[in-house]
């Protein structure tokens, strides 16, 4: 693979933001994902192979890491915060439609709940696998998360509650979602929820971490 | 609200020193039981305690119920006409409790102002830290408090079980709502919403049995069926802590 391409991975993976940052100390003085993706792009390397090629594997590598407990929230927020580094160069591409995102993921913490730190650590390892994530915050009613369906066709769902009290909120939301829109995918995740409890409310996977909604959503969502 | 002879209750506001929540602690409540998180994440965490004091409003209270009322059931206990069923498991921890304390303790909404201000300023890890932080301390105050509990209960020649809380083992959350009804409204600055979430966030609710023949008993996290909780504390290593 090209050295540029393999440094901008590692990068990721190490949360490594720019040269200015003194982390990790074993790469003080060295080039972030900041520098590289901007030399990527000068060296003529397409945006959907830095993306794809470096970002995407590196992110993927932090989450595995992750699930297995090998790393720790923070070690996944400096990734995430490398990541997005990167990802401000590659942001003109986007606009441009050179690059696109898999799909959409809308993603909320149900009614009734106001715990956002999960949400968000998911919200950012899906979006570092190439999706673009719509993020409703707390609190989201049933109504609201049909709205956001509405306004982006094709996109997935994903619930996050942290209580049993407000993880039954998630059955009402689903039932609400595919009342109108039977072909979209939901995917709930939280500390108490369970994959039974995903099934009995009609909910298409539960996943205990990020990565395996990362994983659900490459291999059993059609992009829109 | 149930009334009874003797409707006590008791609360307190013990400063942050006396919590002793260090760096250590944080590491290993962040999961780095194994290894030291990265040295960036010790900065920042020496840059935020110093400044955890200021930001805090630590409450704690609790209530005891009056034995003459307080009966032991298979899956719970009653006082008065009011049944909390904790589930058998919890239930087993309490066997012998001549009566219970009722307990809250919270560390105020500031500390979680902060950490959503830090995330809104796109600063997500000190955010996090400081959330994390106000978990211990909301931990630590109920386990200050409890030391409260057993000093009053002493002179009578009692001892107390662990503290157990709503949502753990069979024990629904939403018996919270009858737990609260023994407290005045806004018992120590919490309230509980329609879906039994506490407010502020950083609180705790529970229970602690109390009577001449109780046992300590298993700590909380020994018989949560959460596994592979990254907060996880076995009991030696709680032990160690408070040797
Ligand atoms: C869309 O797809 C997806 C896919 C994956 C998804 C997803 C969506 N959403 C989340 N995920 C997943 O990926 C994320 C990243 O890994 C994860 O998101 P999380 O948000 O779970 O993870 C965060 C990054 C870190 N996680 C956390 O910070 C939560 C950790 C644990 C240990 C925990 C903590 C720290 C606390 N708590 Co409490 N607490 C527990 C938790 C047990 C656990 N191991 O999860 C849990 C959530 N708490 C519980 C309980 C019962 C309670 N807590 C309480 C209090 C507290 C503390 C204050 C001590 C503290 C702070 C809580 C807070 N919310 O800020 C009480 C409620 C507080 C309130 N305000 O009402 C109280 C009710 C206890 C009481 N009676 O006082 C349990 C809930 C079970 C239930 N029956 O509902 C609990 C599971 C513990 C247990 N062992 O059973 C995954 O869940």
């Amino acid at each position: 693979m090209n050295e540029i391409l393999e440094s901008l991975q590692r990068c990721v993976e190490r949360g490594k933001v720019n040269i200015k940052s003194p982390y990790p100390p074993d790469m003080k003085g060295q080039d972030g994902t900041d520098e590289l993706a901007r030399k990527a792009l000068e060296a003529g390397i397409a945006p959907q192979d830095i993306l794809s090629k470096a970002l995407i594997v590196g992110m993927q590598k932090v989450g595995v890491r992750f699930r297995n407990k090998e790393i720790f929230v923070p070690d996944v927020l400096m990734a995430a915060k490398a990541m997005a580094a990167a990802m401000e160069h590659l942001k003109p591409f986007f606009k441009s439609d050179e690059l696109k995102h898999k799909g959409t993921i809308v993603i909320g913490t149900v009614l009734g709940d106001l715990h956002d730190i999960g949400k968000k650590l998911v919200s950012m390892v899906i979006e570092g696998s190439g999706w673009e994530v719509v993020d409703l915050g707390t609190d989201v009613s049933p109504d609201k998360f049909l709205k956001a369906v509405d306004e982006h066709p094709g996109c997935v769902v994903g619930l996050s509650a942290l209580l049993t009290t407000t993880m039954v909120n998630m059955e009402a939301t689903v039932q609400h979602i595919k009342s109108k829109h039977p072909a979209v995918k939901v995917i709930i995740g939280g500390a108490p929820v369970t994959e039974e409890f995903a099934a009995k409310i009609g909910a298409d996977y539960y996943s205990p971490d990020p990565q395996g909604a990362v994983e659900f959503l490459n291999t059993r969502c059609t992009p829109n | 609200m149930p009334e009874f002879p003797t409707p006590e209750t008791f609360s307190f506001s013990p400063s942050f020193q006396e919590l002793a929540i260090d760096r250590t602690i944080v590491e290993r409540d962040l999961g780095y039981r194994k290894g030291p998180p990265p040295e960036i994440v010790r900065q920042l965490i020496d840059e935020i305690l110093p400044e955890v004091p200021l930001r805090l409003a630590i409450q704690c209270g609790f209530r005891i119920l009056p034995p003459d009322l307080f009966s032991l059931t298979e899956s719970g206990i009653e006082c008065g006409d009011v049944h909390i069923s904790t589930g058998p498991i919890i239930a087993s921890q309490l066997k012998k409790s001549t009566t219970a304390a009722l307990f809250v303790s919270t560390a105020g909404p500031l500390l979680e102002q902060w950490s959503h201000q830090l995330m809104a300023e796109a600063d997500m890890m000190k955010g996090y830290l400081v959330d994390a932080i106000g978990s211990e301390v909301a931990d630590r105050a109920s386990e200050w408090l409890e030391k409260r509990i057993a000093e009053r209960v002493t002179p009578r020649g009692w001892t107390i079980t662990n503290r157990y809380c709503p949502g753990y083992c069979d024990w629904p959350v939403t018996d919270q709502q009858k737990l609260f009804s023994f407290f005045p409204p806004d018992f120590c600055g919490i309230s509980l919403t329609p879906s039994s979430l506490m407010i502020p966030i950083k609180s705790l609710s529970g229970i602690i049995g109390l009577g001449p023949n109780v046992k300590r008993g298993a700590f909380q996290c020994s018989i949560c069926e959460l596994k592979d909780c990254f907060r996880r504390v076995d009991e030696s290593e709680l032990a160690a802590e408070q040797r």
